[in-house]
């Protein structure tokens, strides 16, 4: 093989990482800081004129849930995955199914589809997660699309509905909401946004923590850590779950959302698109992927009319990892830092 | 931490501050202009992108039609164009900015059924109407129905119905069955049997290929070697493609007496399969020589402009919008719930004849026609072989639309 | 009709093993699993249906290879060579990048629509092989393959560039020291393994239809056949090509809905009793 140094992950070309280690005093900032973000959050649909544009800052985060998901991995393990669109799918489609099959309420289902999801990532990881690097990509795409193939498998019809979809029946109330205010983006924002910050403050708790030390020593180097007793099988499984649970909680808010499951929510070309908007936002923080989810629903928006959405994404991808290696938000970031050190003088 | 701290503050009075400035989830005022607005959302890529660009030369049509006769009730018709990649998603995304942004009131064009069943169930909270003239699945105007959505294309089961009651004066009584694996394939599939077992013929071999299927070598085989003396296909857009073009190279259709398409082989598509389908027989939406004074027009003015004859896309575009503009007409005004109530059993001249809007699932009920492919001296084109009128094809409402 | 079934199986693999060939050569010397070899395959595919329309079919059989080894050499001098000393994945996800871009720009100047390329003229039919009337064109692209496989192999094993290839692929390093012009060798194997992208792609216009999807369909079925067959290992990725397609083929025939999950299947089932693949060293690094 062509290869002079062992492959370095994703992440190497970013500012050296945070120092870890999660005082009280640190994990108390980080929640206050939580609280004022979310609080701030609730006055975007005052702020936003249109139901057209909070439509699509609606779907920008909850596809930042997947995306948060993605990154988390890629972030602390520097594993790629192409299979969380799973999660985020199956969850989606097992809400539909609870809602549409069988008859359950919108909590209720809920539940199910979380936990539907969570289970899909436990049972995909600890198929995977003793791979890394390439086998670790091509195994999850290859899981991620037999879910696919599955769901529209005409077997499959009575459940899922094969390629034709499923509506979601929002019976009932999720939390005092009901079908209308769910299917509203305005109404709905202050549900998803709650979910997204808690989300984000959950896995940077994880990622300072013990926990993310300990995947920090995995990524770099995995012998050396077993040789020093730590079990690295397991922590690469917690992260998987921990991550695909986040992919999980966006697909269960985006079909009560939506009210409508497809399989191109399980498809290569989503489980592709997800992986570029966690990329180009940037792997390296835990903001990078919120902000890329943002930046490709916008940028779907603005370019799938000419049906060029492709041509830009696979242009922006490319750009990114050539020249601007850890997204927009690593660049914004050595942007900030060369102005701070400008002021400074 | 500070740093971050007193910006995330500011933030936080800035936003309570304003949140005296409105309420969320207010839809923009879309006050009735004097201008009908209909937005249209084609599929711009993708396989079905020359359907989708086709359909809006259809409505486009018709539109400027209307509005040269001075509009409807002296509105002017304005049609917006919005675009998808048939994903329901950005379908949906564009229907929403299309109501709220542009303030459009009716929608057409949406291509495929996945995509008007995800529409229909916005529908009800945009305050919008739906005119379907593209998506067949018989679920739309039946378990999936709703109030504000109607469909002007034919069902499946309505064309497999006309299929069905034409089978006896088909030649050959052995039927093999080549279909997709998809709903379109097994309701069409079945249909066919119960209507072949009264027409007195044998079904000898019924398969099923997956959505998307290039290679149809092995399906191909098995027909080959089977004992069927006439083939019924439903396979469609790419795979009608391949399936057509490697049975050909098998020299598969010399074997069968009767080669009978369902939705596999239509105009646009004769180019890419040429001579060889001379001969087959399918099922046919659109009879472009109906005799009536409104389609003689049409035809006419529609190839004087385009320098194309319309073939079933275009005239069911054509079509849903002399629909809407009946309803309109009928309810005078331009209020979608004064035309969704004007269009309940709504009886009017169409350029498919006299056809009529029904109540119980909200179908049109029309014509639906056999066809075989002849070559007539500038290509290939369809000649009506027999037709069977919505009565016969669809003689009630769909029980499972609850309306 | 059992043989015929088997002579489709054999026609399909015959596809997927000169694709993953041309695949396998890319990773084993570059390390690169190049996501944009199927949208290499579909430019071979639409060059071969523009040419065959125009002029014949075996001149597209020339043009096409040749096109996308010029292609291949752009890949490898723009973006392979600048980008050694990042991690494969990286690179990986920048032949994705790049498979986006030019499927969508194949798409632009040929259209949406798919289109058909007619067998070449003496091809159209049907040739009897054993008493089964059997499409003569399949049978050639089972004979092209063939002949490509013994080509390549002997090419391979036999001349002075073949080893070079060879130990250039085993240890860069070394066969570096020991003087062997690393970019040279990788300049012609990725134009090779884009040459045979685009033969595959013109074969298969007439065989399957040319359509926009085309490119994204098989490429999730030769990344499979190479990662089975072994990472690097040319003769795996053939045999495993070939595998694949019989097996899929006889699969569709006996058990429809399952053998959509075939591949996958295959995939992770290999993956995890040998990391390595079948035949080659190691993929999950």
């Amino acid at each position: 093989m062509n290869s002079v140094a062992t492959p370095a992950p994703v992440v190497e070309h970013l500012p050296p990482a945070e120092p870890v280690g999660l005082t009280r005093r640190l994990a108390l900032r980080g929640t206050v800081l939580a609280l004022v973000i979310a609080v701030a959050g609730f006055a975007v649909p005052y702020l936003v004129p249109d139901k057209y544009t909070m439509g699509l800052l609606l779907d920008g985060i909850i596809l930042a849930l997947l995306a948060l998901g993605i990154g988390f991995l890629a972030r602390h393990l520097g594993l790629i995955s192409l299979g969380h669109t799973a999660f985020f799918g199956g969850a989606a489609y097992a809400l539909a199914i609870a809602t549409q099959q069988w008859g359950w309420g919108m909590v209720p289902a809920a539940v199910f589809g979380f936990a539907v999801g969570t289970m899909l990532a436990l049972l995909m990881g600890l198929l995977v997660v003793r791979a890394s690097g390439m086998g670790f990509l091509m195994l999850t795409l290859a899981l991620g699309q037999a879910l696919y193939q599955l769901c529209v498998q005409t077997v499959a019809r009575p459940y899922t509905g094969a390629y034709d979809g499923l509506q979601v029946a929002n019976e009932g109330t999720f939390f005092g909401m009901g079908s209308a205010t769910v299917m509203n983006a305005a109404l709905f924002w202050p549900v998803v946004w709650v979910v997204l910050v808690v989300a984000a403050l959950v896995l940077w708790w994880l990622g300072r923590a013990r926990f993310g030390v300990v995947l920090e020593g995995i990524r770099e180097n995995e012998e050396r850590m077993r040789f020093s007793g730590y079990n690295t099988f397991r922590p690469r499984l917690y992260a998987f779950v921990v991550s695909g649970a986040v992919a999980a909680l966006g697909g269960v808010l985006f079909a009560l959302n939506a009210a409508y499951v497809s399989p191109d929510l399980l498809s290569f070309t989503k489980a592709g698109d997800s992986l570029i908007a966690a990329i180009v936002g940037g792997l390296g923080s835990l903001a990078g992927p919120v902000l890329g989810a943002l930046v490709y629903i916008y940028a779907q928006a603005t370019f799938n009319s000419s049906g060029n959405l492709h041509l830009y994404t696979g242009i922006a991808l490319v750009l990114v990892l050539v020249f601007l290696p850890g997204g927009l938000t690593g660049g914004l970031g050595r942007l900030a830092r060369r102005l701070r050190k400008k002021v400074r003088r | 931490m500070r740093n971050k701290v007193v910006p995330a503050l500011a933030a936080l009075v800035l936003g309570s501050t304003l949140a005296a400035c409105g309420t969320p989830g207010s839809s923009s005022s879309g006050a009735a202009a004097e201008t009908i607005k209909i937005a249209i959302i084609p599929p711009s890529s993708g396989a079905l992108a020359q359907f989708g660009s086709d359909s809006a030369k259809g409505w486009q049509y018709a539109v400027d039609e209307v509005n040269a006769k001075g509009g409807i009730d002296g509105r002017k018709v304005e049609l917006i164009k919005k675009d998808t990649d048939a994903t329901s998603a950005t379908t949906l995304r564009a229907a929403r900015e299309a109501v709220t942004q542009d303030g459009a009131a009716f929608i057409g064009g949406v291509m495929t059924s996945t995509e008007n069943g995800a529409l229909n169930q916005q529908l009800a909270g945009l305050n919008a109407l739906s005119f379907n003239s593209l998506g067949k699945d018989d679920a739309l105007t039946g378990k999936d129905c709703t109030g504000n959505a109607f469909r002007t294309v034919q069902t499946n089961l309505m064309d497999v119905n006309a299929l069905a009651a034409s089978l006896k004066t088909l030649p050959g009584d052995k039927w093999a069955i080549q279909a997709v694996d998809y709903s379109t394939g097994h309701s069409a599939a079945a249909v066919f049997t119960q209507a072949a077992k009264a027409a007195g013929k044998q079904v000898v071999l019924e398969q099923y290929a997956p959505l998307n299927t290039t290679e149809f070598g092995s399906y191909i085989s098995k027909l080959s070697s089977s004992d069927a003396d006439a083939l019924f296909a439903v396979e469609y857009g790419a795979d009608g493609v391949a399936f057509v073009n490697q049975a050909a190279q098998f020299n598969l259709p010399a074997k069968f007496e009767s080669v009978l398409g369902f939705n596999m082989v239509s105009e646009p598509l004769f180019p890419a399969l040429g001579d060889k389908i001379v001969g087959f027989y399918n099922n046919v939406g659109y009879d472009i020589a109906a005799n009536n004074a409104l389609n003689t027009a049409f035809v006419q003015g529609y190839t004087q402009k385009f320098g194309s004859k319309p073939y079933y896309v275009v005239a069911d575009a054509y079509l849903a919008a002399e629909t809407l503009f009946a309803g309109i007409r009928k309810a005078g005004s331009a209020d979608p719930a004064k035309v969704r109530d004007a269009l309940n059993n709504l009886t009017f001249d169409s350029i498919a004849g006299q056809v009529t809007m029904r109540a119980g699932d909200h179908q049109l009920v029309r014509p639906s026609y056999l066809g075989q492919v002849v070559k007539d001296g500038s290509g290939l084109a369809f000649k009506i072989i027999a037709s069977a009128d919505g009565a016969q094809t669809t003689p009630q409402a769909d029980p499972a639309c609850k309306l | 009709m059992n043989f015929a079934q088997l002579l489709n199986g054999v026609a399909f693999g015959s596809l997927l093993m000169i694709l993953s060939s041309g695949l396998a050569m890319i990773y084993g010397l570059r390390g690169v699993t190049n996501f944009a070899h199927g949208a290499l395959y579909m430019a071979g595919a639409y060059l071969a249906y523009s040419v065959s329309t125009n002029f014949s079919f075996w001149l597209a059989l020339i043009v096409a290879p040749l096109a996308l080894a010029v292609l291949g050499a752009v890949l490898e001098l723009v973006f392979f060579r600048r980008l050694e000393h990042r991690s494969h994945i990286e690179v990986g996800l920048v032949t994705f990048g790049i498979a986006l871009v030019l499927e969508r720009v194949i798409v632009l100047i040929w259209g949406e629509r798919t289109l058909a390329v007619s067998a070449p003229g003496g091809l159209g039919g049907t040739t009897s092989v054993f008493g089964v009337a059997y499409p003569t064109y399949r049978l050639l692209i089972i004979a092209v393959a063939v002949v490509l496989a013994a080509a390549l192999v002997w090419w391979l094993r036999g001349t002075r560039l073949g080893l070079h290839i060879r130990a250039a692929s085993r240890d860069g390093e070394t066969s570096a020291i020991l003087g062997i012009d690393s970019d040279r060798v990788s300049l012609v194997v990725v134009c090779v393994g884009a040459a045979l992208a685009g033969l595959a792609g013109a074969l298969a216009a007439p065989y399957v239809s040319v359509d926009p999807g085309m490119g994204v369909s098989i490429l999730i079925n030769v990344l499979i056949v190479v990662v089975i067959g072994g990472a690097g290992s040319i003769a795996g990725a053939m045999i495993a090509g070939m595998a694949l397609g019989i097996v899929q083929t006889l699969g569709a025939v006996l058990l429809p809905s399952l053998s959509v999950l075939v591949p996958y299947i295959a995939l992770v089932a290999v993956l995890l009793w040998r990391p390595a693949g079948l035949a080659g060293k190691g993929v999950a690094r």
